[in-house]
């Protein structure tokens, strides 16, 4: 049952949230809004509310993420990410969850040992030992390649770490049974435990190409040749060039944030537990 | 023989996660250790000499890395208690909302799906002398600001975008927790007429404090990590305003090569880090131990 009085404020709460919301878009409606106008037209508007609002869909609408797509190498660096999105997810599934289900599931020496050393590597942040990554790196000769950028990357304590509490859960008796079958352990893995664990690979995949896709450090510090420069990295060249100007800069960054809303909307429940799962387990 | 081919196996499955580890964790960090006790150039590695201490007396008296150091600091006190106090309020608001509850966890959540190169991007094009923000500004009758462009400003601005930025997640992680609340302490305490302050006071925040303690230390690491941001839009300056702990050990690291000045700083950043971490996991100990003992007697 509700009062009147407790209606009014609910009502007033909403207007206040909703102004409050679009003060805290601005700056995104800003950039949709302008990034389909030509420069000349993103001064003069500046003055007035027309700022805020996309102008009428007409010749030249697209002009500026037409100049993106096909005048820079914009699409090559999106294909670029996307390929070392695979690699890292592909070879992340493999490493990370055999280590996971090793420190799960089989008896070998020093395993608990492993655990506890994998739980304080979840401590050191990467910028601690990414000077020593970069000398590594560079003098193996493997600046400007993708095993460069790649290597360092795939393993990864947070993932091992995932998938072993979850593969701890699985049934013992599959395993025995599979046994007996004469099937080897490797194929097991990837037959039976991988397909019983979905929801862990899809986090995992989902949280690696996030990564991948929003890293900026490491391959600045890797990548100097443009031909294999990753999505961020790509975005700091063409904003970077004179020649680009205010309206590209505001289509390139919509552009390279859509995969991730792609992502973001397919996998939003995943995404939100698994962040509100992060406050829980460790909070 | 059940127990060596287990041994066997094991080793098997973990060892490609452990070669990897070797190569680019446990090297590394062991290397870092021992280069911050040398004077280490990667350009002469030949001349590399014992200097034991010496590493850390240069960069306390070196005036770059204390300026890194203290702005740092300045950005951890300006962050910290603006996304954890803003995002606690917005998940209490949406809480209450009972109409677009999922518009505007969708809004305040959008800066988190853009990137830190994309948002410094953003914020470039609206902080510039004429741009959007400066023409609001004098439209309103106040002077224009230099924001990133002036060295008083050029940090509190890119705090205030990095809270932007971040406020959403965090708020994410407060409503996960405000619905975890018992409903029957709220409708015991309407029984007891409450007053809202009270109920709050007596009930959300108790509840919410663990989750209070993880949000404040894990923004504190995210902020004292910070780089993206004054690369991309400042490049450290004007005057090395915006130079940070990690910009420091990122320059002198691999543009200088001066390795065992950087392992130096790398280890000061670690142990701030594991420090923090360390009193999370202490002050959230004790309702661990409680979870423990609800499970226990659930079994």
């Amino acid at each position: 049952m509700k009062t009147k009085k407790q209606k009014i404020f609910n009502g007033i709460l909403v207007a206040v949230m909703l102004v409050m919301s679009l003060f805290f878009l601005f700056p995104v409606i800003w950039m949709l809004a302008n990034s389909f106008k030509p420069d000349s037209a993103i001064t003069a508007d500046m003055n007035s509310a027309k700022a805020f609002i996309p102008p009428v869909p007409g010749e030249g609408f697209f002009d500026n993420y037409k100049a993106i797509l096909f005048n820079t190498k914009f699409i090559k660096y999106m294909l670029n990410t996307l390929f070392y999105a695979a690699i890292l997810i592909v070879s992340g599934i493999i490493v990370n969850g055999l280590a996971g289900y090793a420190l799960a599931k089989i008896k070998f020496p020093f395993r608990e040992r492993w655990i506890a050393i994998i739980m304080m590597l979840m401590i050191i942040p990467t910028e601690t030992i990414i000077t020593i990554n970069f000398m590594f790196v560079s003098k193996m000769g493997l600046l400007n390649t993708v095993f460069g950028y790649v290597l360092p990357m795939i393993v990864n304590p947070f993932n091992i770490f995932l998938f072993r509490q979850v593969f701890v859960s699985l049934p013992d008796d599959v395993w025995e049974a599979a046994q007996l079958d004469y099937c080897s352990p490797v194929k097991y893995f990837f037959t039976m435990v991988l397909p019983m664990s979905k929801t862990v690979v899809a986090t995992v995949s989902v949280f690696t190409f996030l990564n991948v896709w929003n890293d900026y450090l490491w391959p600045s510090l890797v990548f100097t040749s443009s031909d294999l420069l990753t999505a961020q990295i790509g975005l700091n060249s063409i904003t970077a060039n004179e020649n680009t100007t205010m309206g590209q800069t505001l289509a390139v960054i919509t552009l390279i944030t859509i995969p991730v809303i792609i992502i973001y909307s397919l996998f939003s429940k995943q995404i939100v537990e698994g962040v509100v799962s992060t406050g829980s387990k460790e909070g | 023989m059940k127990n060596k081919s287990n041994s066997i196996l094991g080793m098997a499955f973990f060892g490609p996660a452990l070669v990897l580890m070797t190569i680019f964790l446990f090297i590394p960090m062991i290397l870092t250790l021992i280069y911050s006790f040398t004077d280490y150039f990667a350009l002469n590695p030949k001349l590399t000499h014992f200097v034991g201490l010496e590493n850390f007396s240069t960069i306390f008296k070196d005036e770059l890395f204390t300026t890194a150091f203290l702005n740092t600091v300045k950005f951890v006190l300006i962050i910290v208690p603006l996304q954890t106090l803003g995002a606690l309020g917005l998940a209490l608001l949406i809480n209450k909302v009972t109409v677009c509850k999922r518009y505007f966890k969708v809004a305040f959540f959008i800066p988190v799906v853009m990137s830190l190169a994309v948002v410094s991007n953003l914020w470039m094009q609206i902080y510039s002398p004429e741009g959007i923000l400066n023409t609001i500004l004098t439209k309103f009758g106040f002077d224009a600001q230099p924001f990133i462009y002036g060295a008083n400003q050029a940090l509190p601005s890119i705090a205030f975008m990095s809270v932007w930025q971040g406020v959403g997640y965090q708020m994410i992680i407060f409503l996960g927790g405000l619905q975890a609340i018992n409903p029957a302490l709220y409708e015991a305490a309407e029984m007891d007429h409450a007053s809202a302050w009270s109920k709050f006071k007596n009930i959300t925040l108790p509840e919410l404090k663990p989750l209070c303690v993880f949000v404040f230390i894990t923004v504190t690491i995210g902020a004292f990590r910070m780089i993206v941001q004054p690369m991309v839009m400042t490049g450290g300056g004007p005057s090395h305003s915006t130079y940070t702990i990690v910009y420091d050990i990122y320059e002198t690291g691999t543009v200088n090569w001066e390795i065992g000045l950087a392992s130096a700083m790398a280890i000061v950043f670690t142990v701030f880090v594991v420090i923090l971490t360390i009193i999370q996991t202490i002050l959230t100990k004790d309702k661990e131990d409680k979870h423990e003992n609800k499970k226990a007697k659930n079994l």
